[in-house]
């Protein structure tokens, strides 16, 4: 039901710009153990991103491997893809 | 003798200044305002006023307001005067046929904090039912959007703890990244009237503002910290108050998860963190942090009030959560005298925040993607809602310069004006299709727009606001709309005209349908506000005529949660070429972009906005106070006046952004919050050159900006 992007295969929004928003999300996430650091940036790119921007990083990861993402901003953007990634969103602290 | 001009009409309503929200009677005479009387009801104020509530209100009449809706094919086209139901119809048929041919996320819309609950309200409504997306954002995405998520995170509610009267039973009372004395000048005399009865008074802000020192009023304790640092300096006094077991254990045990704590006091209590490392760094005494620590952590009753010297940073939402951290671990929360308290800046941002204009949240901070809450507005509104998160703000103009978003909808915003690394914002705005202002003044904005919808002041429309308290007050007409619309009713409008009929008599009965959707806002009426003067959510049946202090008893979630809070400096450096750092603020006299107080006697008090400049900068480049300098940063570059000021350190200087041909943002950066997106407008790196006498003012663009 959401709009997508106009045309197949256009960004939402320029992928630059996409990947620094998510790494600077995965900088804040870092001092958190594995696990939870990848959980942090999961609930944040699923619940606060436009899902055309989602699937623009998406694109780009699976085009790329994911060059120029933090190695567990790349997890995280996998774990969208991962059952039960669309649980309910939440504040605080990742839970996981 | 007799008064020749006394009043024969009267009406009690709020001030749409700053989040503090006075109550005034306005009063007139054969139907013009004369003059704002402070009313001594008002529980924000008091009787109390400052020079903007008082005496800046003739903007409402002045001869740049806009009577009548206009068009135009396209930008280079001049203006033309149509009826209201032309432009309606007009403006509806355009966003229709843009999302017939670039999809339906192609068009939004963006709420006004100067507008009311019930106006905010309505225009996420419209975008959900009307745009059939969740396309929509408030101004307060560009100040306090970082409040909301980093509050959140904490404590569980985005807004201020405490009523404003509770600071008079502060011991201790620290000031971060806000200058109320200016900013919020009704509590800032507040405030001030209780470090003169003996509070000790912490500030943490690069500059030395009013706050900071005046003649009744000396901080104990200022952190004239570098700019961009505020982080690295609240975890640095987070690290004192572990290492040195000033924390509030008890309250820790019986309110927060103590696991969550531990991973807290292990982070903050980090050698990287100790005041001997972060000092040198952020450019304040070590001494100092240990002592600013001390102080908080004794209380007995601390107090925190910040502004956007905290948000408007690429960790705003981290430092935001820093002073959660803060109260949590000293136990100052829940009882008056303490909390942690945002000093919003405009008059309804709380509002902004509240009431789900939001791309992610509905009313009451509950997420679009949550299927429960999504069916109660579903069943209210009898319409399939869009289940995904929308485009931000800064993520929509982002979206247009890249060729996939191609309208929207702004009400009573400039973002020309007001949003970061203007070059960006006006590509944006030339990408578009089709741009609709609703204002009061044809603003910088609406040189871009194609529809303008003439709005109206808080002056001539009902309604509430809610002010940075959590307390929603009447804003009640004084004179009927200038252009014969109320801003509601112009929503309300172009809704129907999208298809989706909508149909209010009064705005009552659109906090009526606030109050059936939104938990906190559950016992709010006209009614009850009117009986009652003002009341602070929450308002529901436990409260029923509001709640004065937050988290007396529990949390929303119960307890409280400490967040993770490492240091991770912006990206925005000084270099060779840009050595400088260039930090934005507000005086008393002006408001915002100025768009109101501009154009009213207050600029006899402030004509134009000037550059702080300290004497050691000045002396470096030749300038002397008075002359004219190039502003140059990475982003653009503008010509301000210099003034020789002590109140900033060697390496800063500071401006206002109160008047258009300034151009302030037209360096600024478009670096943003990582959580919120929420502009760094409180760091920018550039260099300054004297403009030889003579030569005329000048504002360009490198050429190696980004569009």
């Amino acid at each position: 039901m959401s709009g997508r992007a106009a045309k197949s295969g256009d960004a939402v929004i320029h992928l630059d710009v996409l990947i620094t928003m998510a790494n600077q999300i995965g900088d804040f996430f870092t001092p958190y153990p594995p696990g939870q650091r990848e959980e942090g940036v999961r609930n944040h790119l699923r619940h606060y991103w436009d899902p055309r921007m989602r699937d623009a990083l998406l694109a780009h990861v699976d085009a790329t491997g994911g060059t120029g993402l933090h190695a567990h901003v790349l997890a995280a953007a996998k774990l969208l893809r991962e059952p039960g990634a669309a649980k309910t969103g939440y504040p605080g602290p990742p839970k996981a | 003798m007799p008064n020749p001009r006394k009043p024969d009409g009267s009406v009690v309503t709020t001030c749409a200044y700053c989040g503090v929200g006075c109550g005034f009677k306005a009063e007139t005479i054969r139907g013009e305002i004369v003059r704002m009387i402070p009313w001594k009801e008002g529980k924000a104020n008091h009787g109390h006023a400052c020079v903007k509530g008082r005496f800046a209100f003739d903007y409402w009449r002045h001869a740049d307001r806009v009577k009548k809706p206009l068009i135009r094919a396209s930008i280079a086209e001049p203006w033309r005067e149509v009826t209201w139901d032309h432009a309606i119809t007009h403006a509806a048929a355009e966003l229709k046929r843009i999302q017939a041919k670039h999809g339906r996320g192609s068009a939004g819309a963006v709420s006004s904090s100067r507008c009311t609950n019930e106006e905010i309200y309505l225009m996420q409504k419209f975008a959900r039912v009307a745009l059939r997306n969740n396309n929509i954002d408030n101004c307060s995405r560009i100040c306090h959007s970082p409040t909301q998520f980093g509050l959140s995170a904490t404590l569980g509610a985005g807004a201020a703890c405490q009523h404003f009267d509770s600071i008079l039973q502060a011991d201790v009372i620290l000031v971060v990244g806000a200058n109320p004395t200016e900013g919020h000048p009704v509590f800032g005399s507040l405030l001030k009237r209780r470090v003169r009865q003996g509070a000790s008074l912490l500030v943490i802000d690069p500059r030395r503002t009013e706050t900071a020192e005046s003649a009744h009023c000396r901080a104990d304790v200022h952190l004239a910290l570098r700019p961009g640092t505020n982080v690295a300096v609240l975890d640095s006094l987070a690290h004192v108050i572990v290492t040195e077991n000033l924390h509030a254990a008890k309250f820790i045990a019986e309110r927060c998860h103590p696991a969550e704590f531990e991973q807290w006091r292990a982070l903050v209590g980090d050698p990287r963190y100790a005041p001997e490392v972060v000092g040198p760094e952020a450019g304040v005494d070590p001494a100092e942090i240990r002592r600013a620590a001390r102080i908080y952590a004794n209380g007995p009753n601390s107090t925190i009030y910040y502004g956007l010297g905290v948000t408007e940073h690429s960790q705003g939402s981290t430092g935001v959560m820093c002073l959660g951290n803060l109260a949590l671990s000293c136990g100052m929360l829940g009882r008056e005298g303490v909390g942690v308290n945002p000093l919003r800046g405009q008059g309804n941002v709380q509002g902004g925040s509240c009431l789900g204009s939001w791309p992610h949240m509905f009313t009451g901070y509950r997420f679009v993607t949550d299927a429960a809450v999504r069916a109660t507005f579903e069943q209210d509104w009898k319409l399939e809602l869009d289940p995904e998160p929308g485009l931000r703000l800064p993520n929509m103009f982002d979206a247009a310069v890249a060729g996939t978003f191609k309208a929207i909808y702004i009400q009573g915003e400039d973002p020309v004006q007001s949003d970061p690394n203007q070059n960006h914002i006006v590509a944006a705005m030339k990408a578009m299709e089709c741009v609709i202002v609703q204002d009061l003044f044809l603003n910088e904005t609406a040189k871009y727009a194609h529809v303008f919808l003439p709005g109206s002041s808080s002056l001539e429309k009902n309604g509430t606001f809610t002010n940075a308290e959590r307390r929603v007050s009447m804003v009640r007409k004084v004179v009927p709309p200038l252009a014969g619309l109320e801003d509601w009713e112009i929503t309300v409008r172009l809704t129907n005209a999208m298809g989706y009929p909508l149909h209010y008599d009064h705005p009552a009965q659109i906090l009526d349908e606030i109050a059936r959707l939104s938990p906190a806002y559950q016992g709010m009426s006209f009614a009850l506000i009117e009986r009652c003067g003002s009341v602070q959510w929450p308002c529901n049946p436990q409260a029923p005529e509001g709640t004065e202090v937050l988290h007396t008893k529990t949390f929303p979630r119960g307890k409280a949660n400490f967040m993770l809070t490492g240091y991770v400096p912006t990206s925005e450096r000084t270099d060779e070429r840009f050595p400088l750092l260039l930090t934005t603020g507000r005086i008393l006299s002006q408001y915002n972009v100025g768009t109101q107080t501009r154009r009213t006697g207050n600029v006899a008090w402030y004509g134009e906005d000037v550059l702080d400049v300290h004497r050691t900068d000045a002396d470096a480049r030749g300038i002397q106070d008075g002359d004219f300098v190039t502003v140059t940063s990475r982003y653009g570059e503008t010509r301000l006046r210099a003034r020789i000021s002590d109140k900033v350190n060697p390496g800063v200087v500071y401006t206002t952004f109160h008047f258009a041909q300034s151009n302030a943002n037209a360096v600024t950066s478009d670096l943003n919050d990582w959580a919120t997106n929420c502009p760094e407008y409180k760091v920018t790196a550039v260099e300054l050159v004297k403009v030889p006498t003579g030569k005329p003012a000048s504002s360009r663009t490198p050429a190696s900006v980004r569009a």
